[in-house]
């Protein structure tokens, strides 16, 4: 919208400028607050003058939209950042245990499944345990029958709710989202979950949120259903590592990274072997490439003219 | 290991880097004073709050991660 705007401003001020039969280089010189003698250099600067307040007056409005698109999450140094480096894969631990204590209450995450979990942050004794625990529907039997039975490693890792009318009617309204692809579902996933947890604050000064929801600037609107779920010690670490609050929301978002993309290591490994295997085949097809154009390239055509 | 109280290094380094920020916070300041009578509860500091919370953000980012396992 701001935008429209300010294609309008700068239309109308072409359309003045033009009207005004100066040469399209004086809107220009004008701008560079270089005046041309004249009134109509004047009038220009003067137009020039009032698309900038124009536009100044557009970005106050705009700035009313600051809380709609939520505060801009800073950038963190992930470890996994780097083009050959990998999952730090205790934290995904870690993280796991955080989301299993902490978030598994509310949110799903149905596209992963306790298999994925081998080799990466659990060894398969351990994993099998974990999937033990649960309880999973199967069937049906020969008698026709659904029955429950422990879980194994095939199986997903278990929903909170049957169905999301279930999980909105839960916690108010508000759907919990299934956290599998959270990562890739939104803009700067990593950095904008990381922020979004650890980002509970008081709301400024004139903005309250009504009962029910929660203020968190990174948000887009500032109100939030989920309420701050990560504090100090709420959870005790395997490996002794202090759970603070910025502790739980690095594991619990290498896990989260990990889930969204478990090929990510394989992936880099690859792109960084076959770039370079094809940079050196790009190389070797331009010296081919010349070499057979030489030919051509080295032609001496000659003229003969008898006039 | 139980009575080690522990801190939170993120709630730690904001408060660090508050100096870095000082207008923004006083922005910010100065804005809650003016909204202070403000019976229509139209005006509010967003704004404010949010550069104020956008310069602490930027100090705090690059170091966070060096205070976590």
């Amino acid at each position: 919208m701001v935008g429209g705007g300010v294609i309008q401003q700068i239309l109308r001020r072409k359309l003045h400028s033009q009207s005004l039969a100066t040469p399209f280089r004086s809107w220009f010189s004008s701008k560079t607050a270089h005046v041309d003698a004249g009134s109509s250099g004047v009038r220009a600067f003067a137009l020039l003058g009032a698309g900038v307040t124009g536009l100044l007056s557009f970005s106050t409005v705009a700035s009313a939209d600051e809380a709609e698109h939520g505060l801009a999450c800073p950038d963190y140094p992930w470890p996994h950042d780097g083009i050959l480096s990998s999952y730090d894969h205790a934290s995904i631990r870690r993280g796991h245990q955080v989301y299993q204590q902490v978030c598994a209450s509310c949110h799903s995450m149905s596209l992963i499944s306790y298999r994925d979990l081998v080799g990466v942050a659990y060894t398969e004794e351990e994993a099998k345990a974990m999937a033990a625990e649960i309880e999973v529907v199967d069937g049906p039997n020969d008698e026709g029958e659904m029955f429950t039975r422990p879980g194994k490693l095939s199986d997903r890792l278990p929903q909170p709710y049957a169905n999301e009318s279930a999980a909105r009617f839960a916690n108010g309204g508000a759907y919990p989202p299934d956290l599998s692809l959270i990562t890739k579902a939104r803009h700067n996933g990593q950095n904008y979950v990381f922020a979004l947890l650890t980002g509970y604050r008081d709301p400024p000064a004139g903005i309250s949120i009504r009962e029910g929801l929660h203020y968190n600037p990174y948000f887009p609107g500032g109100a939030i259903a989920m309420p701050k779920m990560l504090n100090d010690e709420a959870v005790e670490y395997e490996d002794g590592v202090p759970a603070t609050e910025a502790q739980m929301g690095k594991d619990v978002v290498s896990f989260l990274s990990w889930a969204a993309e478990p090929e990510m290591e394989e992936r880099k490994l690859m792109g960084f072997k076959w770039i370079f295997l094809l940079s050196l085949a790009l190389l070797q097809a331009a010296y081919y490439r010349r070499l057979k154009w030489s030919v051509l390239k080295s032609r001496k055509l000659v003229l003969d003219v008898v006039n | 290991m139980a009575d080690v109280e522990v801190v939170d290094p993120k709630k730690c380094l904001e408060e660090s880097c508050k100096p870095k920020c000082v207008k923004p916070l006083l922005e910010y300041q100065a804005c809650v004073k003016r909204i202070q009578d403000d019976e229509s509860g139209h005006k509010h500091c967003t704004g404010q709050y949010f550069d104020y919370w956008q310069c602490v953000d930027k100090c705090v980012g690059p170091k966070l991660f060096a205070e976590l396992k």
